[in-house]
This record gives structure tokens, sequence and C-alpha cells, in this order.
């Protein structure tokens, strides 16, 4: 198969204008481009929506009241109520990621989130600052939260190193579950795309069919880890306050 | 694959930060308190209608004490006001009968003492009938006229006789 067609080529990277700081290539890429998009939808949606501030809801007020009830519900559940101070950090982390796989989900479209360096680069902010937090609220107690109460001793020397190994894990669990979600399922994607082309007469429709089937599976799973990005995040903080 | 290619590394950490850190602070900063007003807003006002419906409930739960309360009292009034009518119209209708009873006596009474004055003069007349038809009887039989003292004498002596 042609470099041209392969189902990974949609993850190649396009400099729409090359720009260097610093001796950094900071170009405004197709990456750059669909970010863009992103946060436009969100904002341009989120106040638009919400302009005409009345009590009784539009269709689309409702939408934005519904997401953030959600994301408020999420907090409240999981961290309590310390959690308020992080919703506008947890919603604009979910909304980005949700609305960044979404518009992936346009054809032609880059999928941002499809990118291992700005899943992890996310990731690390979330792990970065709840690491902070637990230090802020227990100081060196923190350390406390490898220690597993309740255990013979004899087993804590092989305890405490999972607990950090799986502790410092969080950020790569994090990043590589939302990137893989994406890669796999737009690479899916396109092989069936480029059987559809490929096969001879009419069975083509198979899998035209199987993409359009996949493309609604997609879409679940593209909210799904948006959700999941956000739920881990609130249990993150929630562990931060709450150790064990 | 390109994700492993760390060409644009840089440049898509760079753009993550600065669209990121744009949408954080605008979400912050406008949106979401828009939002918050809203909901805010909205559960006020529900509160609000909430706490005024209620305080109608009480009101409407006052006014049905009062009406049940008049509607009771009317009731009271109204049974005082028949006894009283019943008792009234009893007291009328004993003076009614009691003065009816006292007519009917009067009138019994006269019309007892004018049987016993008209059979007074029934009598009379039957003994001025009998004195008239004693004289002319004693006159053809006797050829004798007698007195009406006499008369009267005889049918007096004899009047156990045919009475």
């Amino acid at each position: 198969m042609a470099a041209k067609d392969s189902p990974l080529k949609q993850f190649e990277i396009d400099p729409i204008s090359s720009i260097e700081l610093g001796g950094y290539n900071i170009s405004f890429t197709n990456s750059s481009f669909s970010m863009l998009i992103t946060v436009l939808v969100i904002t341009l949606f989120l106040t638009l929506t919400v302009n005409t501030r009345s009590i009784i809801p539009s269709r689309m007020q409702l939408i934005s009241e519904l997401m953030y009830n959600f994301i408020a519900q999420l907090l409240s559940d999981t961290v309590g109520d310390n959690g308020k101070r992080y919703f506008p950090f947890v919603f604009s982390l979910f909304m980005f990621v949700l609305i960044g796989n979404m518009v992936g989900m346009i054809p032609y479209q880059f999928t941002f989130t499809s990118h291992i360096i700005v899943t992890f680069a996310l990731a690390a902010v979330v792990f970065i600052g709840v690491t902070i937090l637990g230090f802020i609220n227990h100081g060196i107690k923190f350390f406390s939260f490898f220690y597993i109460p309740g255990v013979p001793f004899y087993m804590h020397p092989l305890l405490i190193p999972i607990e950090v190994i799986s502790y410092l894990s969080r950020p790569i669990s994090l990043s590589v579950r939302l990137f893989a979600n994406m890669l796999a399922g737009h690479t899916l994607l396109k092989v069936f795309a480029g059987f559809v082309v490929s096969m001879p007469f009419f069975t083509g429709v198979f899998p035209l069919a199987f993409i359009v089937a996949l493309t609604g599976l997609e879409i679940l799973i593209a909210f799904l880890q948006a959700y999941v990005f956000a739920i881990l995040t609130c249990l993150y903080i929630n562990d931060a306050y709450h150790l064990h | 694959m390109p994700q492993l290619n760390p060409e644009f590394f840089v440049s898509q950490l760079f753009w993550l930060a600065v669209f990121f850190t744009f949408l954080f602070v605008f979400l912050w900063r406008v949106s979401l308190p828009r939002i918050a007003i809203v909901l805010e807003k909205r559960q006020n006002k529900i509160d609000k209608s909430l706490s005024s419906a209620k305080e109608l409930q009480e009101q409407a739960m006052e006014i049905e004490k009062k009406i049940n309360n008049q509607i009771n009292k009317a009731k009271l009034e109204t049974d005082e006001k028949i006894k009283e009518i019943i008792n009234s119209l009893q007291e009328d209708v004993s003076s009614q009968l009691s003065s009816l009873d006292k007519d009917l006596e009067k009138k019994v009474s006269d019309a007892e003492k004018e049987i016993l004055k008209s059979k007074d003069d029934q009598m009379k007349n039957i003994n001025n009938e009998i004195a008239n038809i004693t004289k002319l009887t004693i006159r053809k039989i006797t050829d004798v006229e007698l007195s009406d003292n006499e008369l009267n004498k005889v049918i007096e002596a004899h009047k156990g006789s045919y009475n």
C-alpha cells in the first residue's frame, strides 16, 4: 500500500503557517487549527446559547445547562464540596476533550486527541496539579497515600513500590487511554474506507454500512473517553483530599 | 507513526497551552458564571414560587377555616330561629285553640239557654193551647164558662198526670 493511502496518514501534521520562536518550531498546523475550531465551537456555543439568560431555557440553552449540571454533579459526587473550586478546570477539560473528539469525527478534520503528546500534556497537567494539591493539603503526610493500612507489615516492601508505580503511571494510563481509543477508531474507519474503494462492483456497500455503524460507535466513544478523562480527574482530586 | 515524530511536539504543546489556557480562562470568567447566574435565578424563582404557593395554601386553609366557622355559626343560628318559630307557632296555636274552645263553650251555653227558653215558650204555648182547648171543650160539653183563673187552677192540679 502506498504511503499516501496509509490509514495512519490522517494523523500526519501539516504546517499551515510556519512560525519559529526562540529557535523552536511553533508552526500553526492542522492540529492547532483543529484546536482553534474546538475552542471556538465551545466558547461560541456556551456564550450564544446562554446570551438571553432566560429563566425558561431554549433548547440550546438547555444543552449548555445540561453540560454544566453534568460536570457539577460529577464533581460533587466524587469530590464533594471541596470539588467546587476545580469545576472550571474539569469542565474545560471535559469540553476540550469532548468537542476535540467530536470535531475529529468530521471527515477530513484532524483529531488532535489522537496525538499522545497532546493527551499526555493534559494528563500531566492533571497529575502535577493533583500532586501539588496533595502536598498543599497534607504536607509530608501525602506520602502515606502509598501506605495501605491494615496490611501485614511484611507486605509493605512489596506494596509500597506497587503503589508508587501505579501513582506515577496515572498520567500515562490517562493519556494513552484517550490517545489509543482515538487512534484505533480513526484507523479502523480509514481501513474500512479503503475497502469501500478497493472492493469490486457493489460489494463495497458492505464496508460502507460498517463505516456508518462504526461512526455511531466512535461518537459514543468520543463522549465516553471525555467522560472517563473528566471522572478520573475528579477521582484524582478526591485522592488529593482524602488520601485513602 | 506520525504521533511519535517529535518534529511538531513543541508546536503542539505550544498551541495546546495557548488554546486550552484561553478556553479555561474564558469559561472560568465568562461562560460558567453566566450559566451559574441563570441556574441560580431559576432556583430563586422556583424557591420563591414554592414559598408563595405555600403561603397561598396557608391563606386558603385559613379562609376555609373561616368559612367552616361561619357555616357552623349560621347552622346554629338557623336551628335557634327554627326552634323560636316553632315555639311561637305552638303558642299561637294553643292560644287560638283555647279562644276557640271558649267561643265554642259560650256558643254551646247560649244555644242551651235558647233551647231552654224556647222549650219554656213552647211549654207556655202548649199550656195556653191546653187551656183554650180545655175551655172550649168544657163549654161545648157543659156549657159552663170557666174563668182563666179557675181553669189554670184545674190544669195546675192535673199537670203531673199528663206531664
